[in-house]
């Protein structure tokens, strides 16, 4: 974990996850692969998030689930198992780990400062808290997971720098 | 900028679309048996109607999903959004939504600013 | 008859003094005035000269309204045509008029007052028609000089930034109606935005002495109170200084805020913010706008519209002048008599054209109480004056001229509600008799509009209307206001929009748009010539198309073309108020999105690497490629590309290929899915081999070019073109959920999941056993364009043998994490093997010696596979693939189209360029009168150090027949040719021999 700032009323920390991509139509035989791992079930409703202590899990549309490992583990555990997922011909999971980078956003003026690069509605009548989102965040595509007093922004990790910089150019002007 | 209500994710700002053109245009089955002519309808030829209008959106910054809608082309209203697997509504059910001869509506059509 | 401070006024108060330079000279105001109020209190009345007359001009409003005083601010980057009614002093702000040469007061351009009759209505579609020739150099550059208003600001980096917002209701300004609807929404559920265009709240209240009190209270105090609760309240934020311009579909609107007020703009803030609003409803209460009417030289300075003046004595306690004439056909000037027999300033003359008996019992009394000298049913027939008002005409009741000397003359010609952001949102407007003038009528959108905004000039009727209006809102309390009001009971207007000339020179004008210079002559030149629809006689005449958009102005000029036309003004309609509503600066329009942020920069995980051993980089799309390494200082892009071509094909180079698009797709119907996405068969090839692919449109055109391997029939990845890589995906991601939905396959973007180093030349292979030491390289268990997994730390990297340099190759794929570390550890070991690293310029150069086609450079959207003699990568016995159909089309499928071959010179020390034509004939004529029949066009062009001469690729008619003849390739800047060749594209290794070593 990487603090990048903490000024004006916005904390932000970069963080590193390893995270699977799943797709699937879902169903039983999918729930219990899954469970296996994770020891949770994959949120059914669109959108929602649910975790435990070692993973966050979202379900990113009604055939696409996203797992973040909250504990890294070695890599080649996380291939195992996403060489286990994928021996089941109806499911497709690729490994998303270290290809994308991780911003974890809080303070007061959250909104406020992100609302200078989307024009997504982050009010929380719009997002409710454990839920998650597509958007476009200063021109590029990210996934934000409203983790109530902290959002956690995920972009392709070419970005890195481009979004670090886009981040700290809206508090600053 | 209008809102597009992705089936999946909500309303969105159109900023997080990208339009597909006509809806309910078949990709021939087997394009070998038709003529060149008919092939090049297909890939080709579109209706452009000032109107009601059925036609694709992909929310292609977003969950990448696609889905159909019904715009009025002459107000950008959106009349309608539907799945891909739903029957598409009849014309008839946006039918108070023509007024004019033409096709577009009295409001906002930008054809008359003054009441008259 | 000079100005004088009131000293009552609110602004008064903290009376800071502010210093500032206008034409070179040094004038003093107090904190809060505009440049126009400060100028005003220093008695300088003419501010700049008019775009097409030079005519001088002076302020005419006190507002965003404003036509003529416009100025140039130079101590901000030279801001041109700043509205002096706008823009505040500073300490030390310095400021110059527009428009003018060699000065203000002795300006040479006005000659063209004199030449007027060429520049009436349409002149620039009439007077500038011939002789040839003379528009670019006589016309063009004399318009250019003397025409136009401020000059363009010089560089400056924009700090502009942008904001959104989503809310569920904006209050379009915050004058009393827009107060009145916050209050009611005070701790509702709905987020509510307030927009105020000033720097405070208030509007009428502080303009005027409309109002005596509310609520008991004194206004100041009322605002003070009302304030204090709205901002007490979670659900309300206010924007101060903050203009909405444009009401788009569906109720977005877009609000510049001036950040930088009464400050000069800094290099570390942004001087202006854009507002993005997405709401549910919007309450349009941004109040009304005087008009004018024309008369004889209605454009003299010290002319102002009433209401203005008003708003001058009390929001910034200035009188402009202590005793001016004020003419009205209606009785919203009646306030203004009062303020100014409340500080004992007496008009001079009250010049009203209505008769006696309509105009307000208490207004007639109020003249003769006061001893005002009154003319009813009279008008002003014109003004002179140089350079300022000195003198006005009345023609009264019995149409005698009197003439009074004067400095300032206040003239209302009625009120119009701002329907502009009504009109941009689409709704209706309609004509109201009893005003004379537009209203809105049916919204478009969710808006409401309150007050003067709707057409309600009736203050007593404000508590019903906003009751009424908003009574569907959830939670919003009933308000009662009590005002006691200062003003006549109703407006009573009377119709006139210009009074007739009596004297006529050269100088004698009657403006109906100030800006632009239009005369109520032009219009009614442009009706006689054919224009008599509102829409064409605005651009013929171009009135009300200046950046005021002619807002003091648009109904007068209906007004008298429906006189002209004998038309009612309803049935001669308006023309369309589009956005913005004021000017918007471009800093705004594009924010932070300039400059390092103009487009989102990607760097792959080897980007530090690149940086320390110098590369030049290359945009890629988004990404950062490297273009070429340079070996030290003085190497040239040349030299470099030729260094590490040679040294490539005689021991290894290395590329970072990590751009490039890669695709996982899985599923049971996988191979069917990919079958019909690509050219290619994909049935018998055997498990974890790989493939040159090509993707068409359904035009038969290639799309994108690409590897695909196999993992199983189940399991492919696909690699894709840098460029091409979101394309691919989404037309991937179309075809499988709108046209195969039976077909169950799934498919993500991995592109950065993994990094790719391609490695090639002929010493790889050793470089890649040092490396992999536990995986068998040789030819028979690792043969060409096939791949595998391998352990590699605690994760796994996937190798494949291919090559697009013509060369034996691997290509590395790894995670990120792991990817420098392994890239530097391939450098040691390769160190003595003669490893160098390459950029895209070398591969492209390598590329061409083995006729490989880039799509997108050797194809453009016209180019089918058989156009490239890529036959073999159709897979004809197929049923079906995206294009398939297209490729028998009469037009595809015909001889002579454009096909790929080489070029090469006959004088191999001469070079092709790319993007020449091809032709027939040895010499171009200099001067091309007859078109030159063209072969083709050259698409790559590179010196081959393997060759050592130039070779190139070019898209040819018919070309395949045409190997061994003779044609010539045009040059730029010369008409020579370049004598040339075509053969085979294939200028290298034709048998593979190197590829497959």
């Amino acid at each position: 974990m990487k603090e990048i700032f903490s000024i004006r009323g916005l904390d932000i920390f970069q963080k590193n996850f390893q995270q699977v991509v799943l797709r699937s139509k879902g169903g039983d035989k999918f729930n219990e692969i899954v469970n296996k791992e994770t020891s949770l079930l994959p949120p059914s409703s669109n959108l929602a998030i649910t975790n435990n202590e070692n993973f966050l899990f979202a379900k990113q549309s009604f055939d696409q689930w996203n797992l973040f490992y909250l504990k890294e583990k070695k890599h080649e555990e996380v291939l195992k198992f996403i060489s286990t997922v994928n021996s089941d011909e109806e499911i497709l999971a690729s490994d998303y780990s270290y290809g994308q980078v991780y911003f974890e956003i809080s303070g007061e003026k959250r909104n406020y400062y992100l609302n200078k690069l989307t024009h997504f509605d982050l009010r929380e009548k719009k997002f409710p808290v454990f839920t998650m989102a597509q958007t476009l965040i200063a021109k590029i595509d990210c996934s934000v997971y409203n983790l109530k007093d902290k959002y956690l922004i995920t972009c392709n990790s070419s970005f890195e720098e481009y979004f670090r910089e886009r981040l700290l150019d809206s508090v600053n002007v | 900028m209008f809102l597009i209500n992705c089936p999946y994710c909500g309303e969105r700002d159109q900023s997080e679309f990208s339009n597909g053109g006509e809806a309910h245009v078949k990709r021939p089955e087997n394009p070998d048996s038709i003529s060149d002519k008919e092939w090049a309808e297909y890939v080709f030829v579109r209706s452009n109607p000032k109107g009601i209008f059925y036609e694709r959106w992909v929310h292609s910054h977003g969950c990448r999903k696609w889905f159909n809608a019904v715009r009025n082309t002459s107000t950008d209203e959106i009349l309608k959004i539907y799945k891909l697997d739903e029957k598409p509504p009849s014309l008839d059910e946006f039918k108070h939504t023509l007024q004019t001869p033409s096709g577009e509506p009295e409001l906002g059509s930008g054809n008359f600013t003054v009441k008259k | 008859m000079s100005a004088i401070n009131n000293t009552k006024s609110f602004h008064l108060i903290s009376s800071q003094k502010i210093s500032f330079t206008f034409d070179g000279k040094k004038y003093t105001g107090f904190k809060g005035d505009t440049v126009a109020s400060a100028l005003l209190r220093n008695n300088i009345k003419l501010i700049g000269r008019s775009f097409k007359y030079h005519r001088p001009r002076g302020i005419y409003t006190c507002g965003i309204e404003e036509p003529n005083a416009l100025i140039q601010i130079l101590s901000e980057h030279s801001e041109p045509n700043t509205r002096a009614t706008v823009k505040r002093i500073y300490e030390g702000m310095v400021i110059v008029s527009q428009n003018r040469w060699p000065s203000l007061k002795m300006d040479i351009g006005s000659i063209n007052n004199l030449l007027s009759p060429i520049f009436s209505a349409g002149f620039y579609y009439k007077t500038f028609m011939g002789p040839k020739g003379f528009w670019k150099k006589v016309y063009e550059p004399i318009i250019r000089r003397t025409a136009g208003l401020g000059k363009p600001p010089k560089d400056f980096r924009s700090k502009s930034v942008h904001h959104y917002h989503n809310v569920d209701i904006v209050i379009v300004g915050g004058g009393l109606n827009g107060l009145i609807a916050a209050k009611k929404l005070i701790n509702t559920d709905y987020d509510v935005l307030l927009i105020e265009q000033d720097s405070f709240l208030g509007g009428v209240l502080n303009n005027s002495k409309k109002i005596k009190d509310i609520d008991g209270q004194e206004n100041v105090e009322w605002l003070k109170n009302t304030e204090d609760l709205i901002r007490k309240s979670k659900n309300i934020k206010i924007l101060k200084d903050t203009l909405v311009t444009t009401y788009n579909f569906k109720d977005h609107l877009i609000a510049i805020e001036d950040k930088a007020v009464e400050s000069a703009p800094t290099s570390y803030k942004s001087e202006l913010a854009l507002h993005k609003i997405r709401t549910k409803h919007t309450i349009l209460a941004n109040g009304h706008i005087e008009r004018f009417i024309s008369f004889r030289n209605n454009d003299l300075p010290g002319v102002m519209l009433a209401s203005s003046f008003e708003k001058y004595i009390h929001r910034y306690g200035v009188v402009p002048d202590s005793n001016p004439i004020i003419f009205t056909n209606n009785s919203s000037t009646f306030s203004l008599l009062k303020s100014l027999v409340d500080l004992g300033c007496k008009p001079l003359a009250y010049i009203d054209y209505r008769n006696n008996s309509s105009i307000e019992k208490n207004i007639l009394d109020f003249l003769k109480n006061n001893n005002i000298q009154t003319y009813t049913s009279s008008e002003i027939e014109g003004c002179d004056g140089t350079n300022i008002l000195k003198e006005v005409s009345i023609r009264d009741d019995k149409k005698n001229i009197i003439k009074i000397k004067t400095s300032m003359l206040c003239v209302s010609g009625g009120i119009n509600p701002d329907v502009h952001l009504f009109t941009q949102s689409k709704g209706l407007i309609k004509w109201d008799s009893k005003y004379l003038t537009f209203k809105p009528d049916k919204p478009f959108q969710n808006t409401i509009t309150l007050g003067s905004a709707s057409g309600n000039f009736n203050y007593q009727s404000l508590n019903e209307e906003v009751n009424d209006k908003l009574s569907f809102l959830k939670g919003a309390k009933e308000i009662k206001i009590k005002l006691n009001l200062n003003t006549a009971d109703d407006l009573n207007i009377r119709e006139i929009w210009e009074t007739k000339h009596e004297k006529e020179t050269l100088w004698s004008k009657s403006f109906i748009d100030l800006q632009n210079d239009v005369t109520t002559k032009d219009l009614s030149q442009a009706v006689s010539e054919g224009f008599d629809r509102i829409e064409h006689l605005k651009r013929f005449t171009t009135n009300s198309m200046g950046t005021d958009q002619g807002k003091i102005s648009s109904i007068n000029s209906l007004g008298i073309v429906s006189k002209i036309l004998n038309k009612n003004i309803s049935d001669v309609g308006t023309t369309i108020y589009r956005p913005p509503y004021s000017p918007l600066s471009f800093s705004a329009i594009a924010g932070r999105n300039t400059y390092e942020f103009y487009d989102p920069k990607r760097k792959t995980a080897i980007h530090s690497w690149h940086i320390k051993n110098n590369a030049v980089f290359e945009d890629v799309g988004q990404w950062k490629r490297p273009w070429y390494f340079k070996l030290n200082q003085s190497e040239t892009m040349h030299q470099a590309v030729q260094r590490e071509s040679r040294q490539l094909r005689e021991t290894a180079g290395i590329l970072d290929g990590s751009t490039l698009g890669k695709i996982e797709v899985k599923g049971k119907d996988a191979l069917e899915f990919m079958n019909l996405m690509y050219t290619n068969a994909f049935t018998k090839m055997k498990p974890m081999t790989s493939r040159y692919v090509l993707m068409l449109g359904e035009d038969g055109m290639v799309k994108d070019d690409g590897i695909v391997s196999k993992i199983n029939d189940q399991h492919f990845i696909a690699t894709t073109t840098t460029g091409g890589a979101p394309k691919v995906l989404g037309d991937m991601e179309e075809y499988a959920q709108t046209e195969w939905p039976h077909l169950k396959v799934y498919m993500n973007s991995i592109t950065e999941q993994f990094s790719t180093f391609n490695i090639s030349g002929p010493k790889s292979r050793a470089i890649m056993r040092k490396v992999f030491s536990e995986v068998d390289f040789s030819n028979e268990k690792f043969p060409f364009m096939t791949f595998n997994t391998f352990n590699y730390l605690d994760t796994k990297v996937r190798i494949m043998r291919a090559s697009f340099t013509g060369e034996l190759g691997y290509e590395i794929y790894v995670p990120p994490k792991y990817a420098l570390e392994l890239w530097e550890k391939i450098f040691r070991n390769g160190k003595n093997l003669g490893l160098i690293p390459y950029g895209t310029e070398t591969m492209h150069l390598l590329r061409a010696e083995k006729g490989y086609v880039v799509v997108g450079q050797d194809t453009d959207g016209t180019v089918t596979p058989v156009d490239l003699n890529l036959n073999w990568m159709i897979g004809k016995k197929k049923k079906d693939f995206i294009g398939k159909r297209s490729l028998s089309r009469s037009d595809t499928s015909k001889k002579n189209r454009k096909q790929l071959v080489g070029i090469i010179p006959i004088d191999k020390n001469k070079n092709i360029e790319e993007g020449q034509h091809i032709v027939e004939i040895k010499s171009l004529p200099s001067n091309i009168k007859e078109p030159i029949e063209y072969l083709g066009h050259i698409t790559s062009s590179y010196h081959s150090p393997a060759l050592k001469h130039c070779i190139a690729m070019a898209l040819v008619k018919g070309g395949n027949q045409l190997m061994g003849k003779k044609i010539f390739v045009s040059k730029s800047n010369s008409s020579e040719t370049v004598e040339s060749e075509i053969v085979n594209p294939v200028f290298l290794d034709p048998n593979n021999r190197r590829l497959l070593s």
